[in-house]
């Protein structure tokens, strides 16, 4: 029965060659074959996922004659279920959105490759199979952005995608070869059972080999999943095609959690890796999240909000949560790839009638009525703080006593707290007539997303890590001396509270701006608008480089 | 002394800077593509039966050396727009990879397979080129462009070539340059290092020369595009390039 994952990632490349078979015969009718393809994928990874739910455990499967292993656990079988899902909304998205491009049915093939090679990814048992599909990724990533052959804007961005890729491959490649010579294998499985069994058997000029190898694989996923630094080629890939950009969006930007959930074992044995992690994640998520809000493009504008995103995804993972990492991508990508599929119609929709009943919410959001009455500040700050912290703590109350315990479960009550606190603090400032009403719906939305999200993650973490044992190293992996820890807490508290001092203080003095603070203000708001000068930065250092080898062939005669 | 003139002959054939510099110098006066084919097919072979007669140990400086060669000429290739002269560069920085198994005493066979893996499809590029030459006049990037739109055939090829080159899976170069890394890392781990930033060059220049020809919006003259039989010939060709990369993960293990 383990074999049905073989048959996975076989479907698309069969319906990708019977596409190209027939593409001449059938034209544009062509593009039902690899819709029906995507939908056998598509059910026969919901079979995978069944027989990982009813048979506990990672069963592997080689193919013959060759070093290749194909893993059929609890990550795989959710993984390909996800991306054959995605895959197939986005065949039947493209099969009427893309009519009218040439090369329609390159496109369907191009799309069915990738399908594979993302599969092939998630399912790879063995060092050498993950290479080949991660790398192939970015290369049929490349031709699917650069898919209109006359744009040389989204060629000019797909390549840019390309080279972050490349960036990002070469140092699993040089994971794997380092993985390889310590332990003579490719397979998966082998490499983390000596592992655990002997963390510290091998060094790398001086290294631990589970902290350079982990470092490695972090690298990796920061670029694949666009964190800060290598982050410049996802907000400017929207030229490519729309399907494009919600396969990219809902699933091949979250590789990056997905590798480091598939090297969990390497992870639990390094010393301090997840703690860049966590810093790296942290960092992009404040970046994208501030980028994203000051963009007026709002194709950008969607590209930094999934760059922010990214950056919860590996913080996550860098404080041991890696389950919750999966759902989030999942979450994610569900919700991303919505919007990038939704929002032709719904513009064209606004174009017509803007649907927007002139209710409440209306004259709050639209006409911006002042409160007829507020309620007393003092009595809101007290919502404000307490609330959320209720609700966060019930909810982690239902699933587990000890939560206060894990120093990744006090991170992210912190950041729920943080986020619940911020929510009404924001409802109570944009004044609605209604407040009661606007306040109560931000705190009834707030406790069932916090509900949903700590039962769902928990039900993850059972079904992806059900050893007890190896999830308490997880988390304990990431954890830090007590002491820095609460340090760290009260500080961010403490610039927290500052930072809504300090905008209850500009609310209160009615807009009368500090001199100082307002230029600050605008050269902050001038690097934010421009991306911190990155892509400039960027697109700098490739023309010098280029003129540096165009130098060095005059001065040696082209020869 | 006789010594040294046997490593400046090997250095010239697996090529070593500066006397890499007369292979390049050599493929530009060849106008003839069978012979351009030739060169590119024989050259490294000559310099493995060469290293094969070798009566003394080949010196430890020579590895660094040939990083060095393969890093300088994938970085020049970059700035590179003359298909012929692509090529050229490409085999060199490829060759000149070939140092690294001849130190860590891997069977000759097999780097003689290495540098086939590494030839065929720059000998592919060659035809491809000369095929660009009777279609527009020249095999220069840049200079005409659309080649996706009006040739879709020989772009599908192209792509395919210029993907083998630059070591893509499931290609064997992409099979070679992960044993040479296996190697590199067992000699010198920076090594390794240094022949992923290589690899990253290659895909660069890969890119770079496929965006300057088959993108872009297509003159008005439609040259005739690869009839079906050469494009069953590439086709069988690099077919056979990935069942043997395919068979050659069995060398990884």
């Amino acid at each position: 029965m383990e074999k049905i994952i073989l048959i996975v990632p076989m479907i698309p490349v069969l319906s990708a060659l019977l596409t190209q078979l027939f593409s001449a015969r059938l034209a544009h009718d062509s593009a039902r074959i690899s819709i029906t393809g995507s939908l056998l994928t598509f059910l026969v990874s919901v079979a995978t996922l069944w027989f990982a739910l009813s048979s506990p455990g990672s069963h592997t499967v080689s193919l013959p004659d060759t070093p290749a292993l194909l893993l059929l656990d609890p990550l795989s079988s959710l993984m390909a279920t996800v991306i054959a899902g995605i895959s197939l909304i986005v065949h039947i998205y493209s099969r009427r959105y893309m009519a009218d491009e040439a090369g329609y049915c390159r496109f369907f093939i191009l799309l069915d490759l990738m399908t594979a090679a993302l599969l092939v990814m998630v399912a790879a048992g063995d060092l050498l199979t993950l290479l080949i599909a991660w790398h192939l990724v970015g290369v049929l990533l490349y031709f699917l952005l650069g898919h209109n052959t006359r744009d040389t804007s989204a060629w000019r961005y797909a390549f840019w995608t390309k080279i972050t890729y490349r960036l990002g491959d070469l140092p699993l490649v040089i994971a794997a070869v380092l993985l390889y010579q310590a332990y003579g294998s490719w397979s998966l499985p082998v490499i983390f059972e000596q592992m655990m069994a002997q963390p510290d058997a091998h060094r790398v000029l001086g290294l631990r080999l589970p902290d350079v190898v982990a470092a490695l694989i972090a690298f990796s996923a920061y670029a694949r999943s666009a964190q800060f630094f290598v982050h410049t080629w996802l907000p400017y890939t929207m030229s490519g095609p729309t399907p494009v950009s919600a396969l990219m969006h809902a699933g091949i930007v979250n590789a990056g959690g997905f590798i480091i959930n598939r090297f969990a074992p390497v992870f639990v044995q390094s010393s301090d890796v997840l703690h860049w992690v966590f810093i790296v994640g942290l960092f992009t998520a404040v970046i994208g999240s501030v980028l994203m809000l000051t963009q007026n493009d709002i194709k950008k504008s969607l590209g930094y909000s999934t760059m922010g995103q990214m950056g919860f995804m590996i913080m996550e993972c860098g404080i041991g949560a890696f389950s919750l990492a999966i759902y989030h991508l999942i979450a994610h990508g569900l919700f991303k790839g919505t919007m990038f599929l939704g929002a032709g119609s719904v513009i064209n929709g606004a174009r017509k009638n803007d649907g927007v009943p002139k209710d409440d919410l209306y004259t709050f959001v639209v006409e911006r009525k002042p409160a007829r009455q507020r309620l007393p500040w003092l009595t809101m700050a007290a919502v404000t703080l307490a609330v959320p912290v209720f609700i966060l703590v019930s909810a982690h109350w239902l699933i587990s006593q000890d939560y206060f315990q894990k120093q990744s479960a006090v991170v992210l009550l912190f950041f729920g707290w943080i986020t619940g606190a911020q929510l009404i603090f924001s409802t109570y400032k944009m004044g609605t007539q209604n407040m009661r009403r606007m306040v109560i719906l931000a705190i009834v939305s707030f406790a069932v997303v916090v509900l949903g999200y700590t039962l769902i993650s928990h039900a993850f973490d059972l079904f992806l890590y059900p050893d007890p044992v190896f999830r308490e190293q997880l988390y304990a992996a990431a954890d830090i001396h007590i002491i820095w820890f609460d340090a760290l807490i009260v500080l961010i508290t403490l610039i927290i509270i500052f930072g809504w001092f300090i905008t209850f203080l500009a609310g209160r003095d009615g807009g009368r701006k500090n001199r100082y603070a307002s230029s600050l203000w605008l050269m902050f708001y001038a690097l934010t608008s421009r991306e911190f000068y990155l892509p400039h930065l960027y697109t700098l250092m490739t023309r010098r480089l280029l003129r540096l080898a165009e130098r060095l062939n005059i001065w040696l005669r082209w020869i | 002394m006789t010594e040294a003139a046997f490593l400046l002959l090997t250095g010239l054939f697996l090529p070593l800077f500066p006397v890499s510099m007369l292979f390049n110098w050599l493929l530009g006066r060849t106008g003839n593509h069978l012979l351009r084919a030739l060169l590119l097919l024989l050259w490294p072979q000559a310099g493995l039966l060469l290293l094969q007669n070798l009566a003394f140990q080949v010196p430890e400086w020579s590895l660094t050396l040939a990083l060095a060669t393969s890093a300088l000429y994938a970085f020049r290739v970059l700035a590179i727009r003359d298909i012929g002269q692509w090529c050229g560069f490409l085999a060199t920085s490829s060759w000149a990879m070939l140092w690294i198994p001849v130190h860590a005493d891997i069977p000759m066979f097999h780097v003689q397979l290495y540098a086939l893996g590494f030839s065929v499809p720059l000998v592919l590029l060659a035809f491809l080129g000369s095929g660009l030459e009777q279609r527009f006049g020249a095999a220069c990037t840049g200079l005409y462009g659309g080649l996706a739109e009006s040739i879709p055939r020989f772009s599908t090829i192209l792509v395919l070539v210029v993907l083998a080159i630059i070591a893509t899976p499931l290609f064997p170069s992409f099979f070679i340059m992960t044993a040479m890394l296996l190697q590199a890392m067992s000699a010198m781990p920076a090594l390794a290092v240094g022949i992923a930033g290589v690899w990253l060059l290659w895909s660069w220049a890969g890119a770079w020369l496929l965006q300057g020809l088959i993108i872009g919006i297509p003159g008005e003259e439609r040259p005739a595009d690869l009839h079906a039989g050469a494009t069953w010939g590439y086709v069988s060709i690099l077919g056979l390039l990935i069942m043997a990369g395919i068979v050659g993960t069995g060398l990884l293990s």
